[in-house]
C-alpha cells in the first residue's frame, strides 16, 4: 500500500493571515513553510483511532423528551481520497452550534441560549462506501466577538483523519444559499470560486423518505488537486 | 488584550473531544507497550507570547524497534500489538501540554522522530512539525535551514523526560512544514 501524495495547491486553500480576523496574525507562521521529501513518517498514520477514542453515534438530534430544537436534518457525507476513492472505516469528528447559534463550549459567549438536548458533537466511522449519515439540527448563524458585524454563516466543523499522515484534514461545512456565505472571512480566505464551493453543501429535493427532514448531500475530498479546503 | 479563540469565533474541539488517556501512548487497551517509557512536555506560544489553551496536538511515530503501525511499512505485521503510534492532547491554562510514549525506533534514513500536528482556532491550517531526540543525519532534518534545526531537537528534562516547546510565530518560531 503505497500512497503519493502531491503538494496542496495555495489557491485552493485558505490564507493564513485573514484581515478582520485578529488572532490570525498572531499564531500563523511569519517564516516559510518548509517543503520536505515524504518518507514512510508521513506517507502511514493512525487507522485505528476508533480503538483510542470513543464512537459517539450519528444522531445528535435526539429522540422523544429529549430532541433538541431546530430545523431537523440529514446530513449525508461522502469522503474520498485524492483518487476520488471512496475513504472507509476512518474516524469523522464533527461540531456545531446549536439551533440559536450557540456552542456547548464554556467560553462560548451568551448571546444565545443553550439547548439542554443538544451537545453538538459526534465522531463516527465512515462505512465501506466512504459514508456516513449524520441526523442532526440546522446550526444558528453566531456574531463573532470583533464586533464588526462579522457572522459566522450556518455550519459544521469536520475533522478527517484518511489513511496517512498527510490526509489529516479539519474544515468547515456550510449551507447552500445562506446570505451570510458571501461575508464569511473565513469561507472567503480560500481564493478559489471552484475550491470555495466545495465547501458548500448541496439540498436534496425533498421527497417522502424522510418525511420530517430535510436532507444535504455533501463530499470530502482529504487531498489531492479536487481537495476539499482546509477550514479551522 | 485581545480575547482567546474559543471567544473569538467558536471553539476548535469541544471539550469531551480529547478522551481522558488519548496522550498515554503507552497503554493501549489496558496493555503495556514494549520499549523505553518517555515523556514529552511543551508550551504553546503565540507570537506576543500569550500561552495559548485548549489547543489540540496530536502526535504519530514508530514503536520502539522502528516499525509503523501501518501496512506502508513492510515491517508492520511485526509492529507491536501493543502500540497505536498515535495519541492527542490538549494544552491548559498555561499553554503547557504532555504525552507519555514510547521512544520510537530509527527507520531508513530517518533519525528517531516523533510527527506534530497543531491544530487551533485562528490557524486557518493545520500546522505539522516534527520533533528529533538528537541533531542526527535526517532527510527532513536536513531540509530545514540550518540555522532553525535545533529548533526541532527536544530538550533532556529529568532522567525520562524531554521538553518540545512550540512557538507558532515570531523569535524562535518553530520550523512547520509545508504538506
Ligand atoms: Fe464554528
Amino acid at each position: 500500500m503505497k500512497t503519493v501524495i502531491d503538494p496542496r495547491d495555495e489557491r485552493t486553500q485558505p490564507a493564513r493571515i485573514v484581515p478582520g480576523y485578529p488572532q490570525t496574525p498572531l499564531r500563523n507562521p511569519r517564516e516559510p513553510l518548509i517543503r520536505r521529501p515524504p518518507t514512510l513518517s508521513e506517507l502511514s498514520g493512525p487507522l485505528e483511532v476508533a480503538r483510542r477514542v470513543r464512537v459517539l453515534g450519528g444522531d445528535i438530534a435526539g429522540q422523544g423528551e429529549k430532541q433538541a430544537i431546530g430545523q431537523l436534518i440529514h446530513l449525508r457525507v461522502r469522503v474520498l481520497d485524492e483518487d476520488g476513492a471512496p475513504v472507509g472505516g476512518t474516524v469523522v469528528e464533527m461540531w456545531q452550534a446549536n439551533g440559536a447559534g450557540r456552542y456547548i463550549h464554556p467560553n462560548d459567549d451568551d448571546h444565545a441560549p443553550p439547548d439542554p438536548n443538544f451537545y453538538g458533537a459526534a465522531r463516527l466511522v465512515t462505512d465501506e462506501n466512504g459514508q456516513f449519515e449524520l441526523r442532526t439540527v440546522k446550526p444558528g448563524a453566531y456574531p463573532v466577538p470583533t464586533r464588526d458585524g462579522w457572522w459566522r454563516p450556518p455550519h459544521v466543523h469536520f475533522s478527517l483523519f484518511g489513511k496517512v499522515w498527510l490526509s489529516r484534514l479539519v474544515t468547515q461545512m456550510y449551507f447552500p444559499g445562506e446570505p451570510l456565505n458571501a461575508q464569511d472571512r473565513i469561507l472567503n480566505a480560500v481564493p478559489d470560486t471552484v475550491a470555495r464551493e466545495r465547501l458548500v453543501a448541496q439540498l436534496v429535493p425533498p421527497s417522502a423518505q424522510p418525511h420530517n427532514a430535510l436532507v444535504y448531500e455533501h463530499r470530502i475530498v482529504l487531498r489531492g488537486r479536487t481537495a476539499t479546503p482546509e477550514q479551522s | 488584550m485581545i480575547p482567546t479563540g474559543e471567544a473569538t469565533i467558536g471553539p476548535f474541539f469541544p471539550p469531551r473531544y480529547v478522551d481522558a488517556g488519548a496522550n498515554d501512548l503507552t497503554l493501549f487497551e489496558g496493555r503495556k507497550a514494549k520499549g523505553e517509557a518517555i515523556e514529552i512536555r511543551g508550551r504553546v506560544l503565540q507570537e506576543d507570547g500569550a500561552a495559548l489553551e485548549n489547543l489540540v496536538l496530536e502526535i504519530w511515530q514508530t514503536d520502539a524497534k522502528g516499525i509503523y503501525r501501518h501496512p506502508a511499512d513492510p515491517r508492520h505485521a511485526q509492529a507491536d500489538a501493543d502500540f497505536l503510534g498515535w495519541g492527542r492532547t490538549v494544552t491548559d491554562a498555561g499553554g503547557e501540554y504532555v504525552f507519555r510514549t514510547i521512544r520510537p525506533g530509527a527507520t531508513e534514513g530517518r533519525a528517531p522522530h516523533i510527527n506534530f500536528m497543531v491544530m487551533y482556532s485562528g490557524l486557518m491550517r493545520i500546522l505539522k512539525t516534527t520533533m528529533y531526540f538528537t541533531h542526527e543525519m535526517d532527510v527532513v532534518l536536513s531540509a530545514v535551514p540550518v540555522s532553525r534545526r535545533e529548533l526541532l531537537i527536544a530538550k533532556k528534562q529529568g532522567p525520562d523526560g524531554y521538553r518540545f516547546d512550540i512557538r507558532l510565530r515570531g523569535e524562535n518560531e518553530t520550523p512547520f512544514f509545508d504538506d
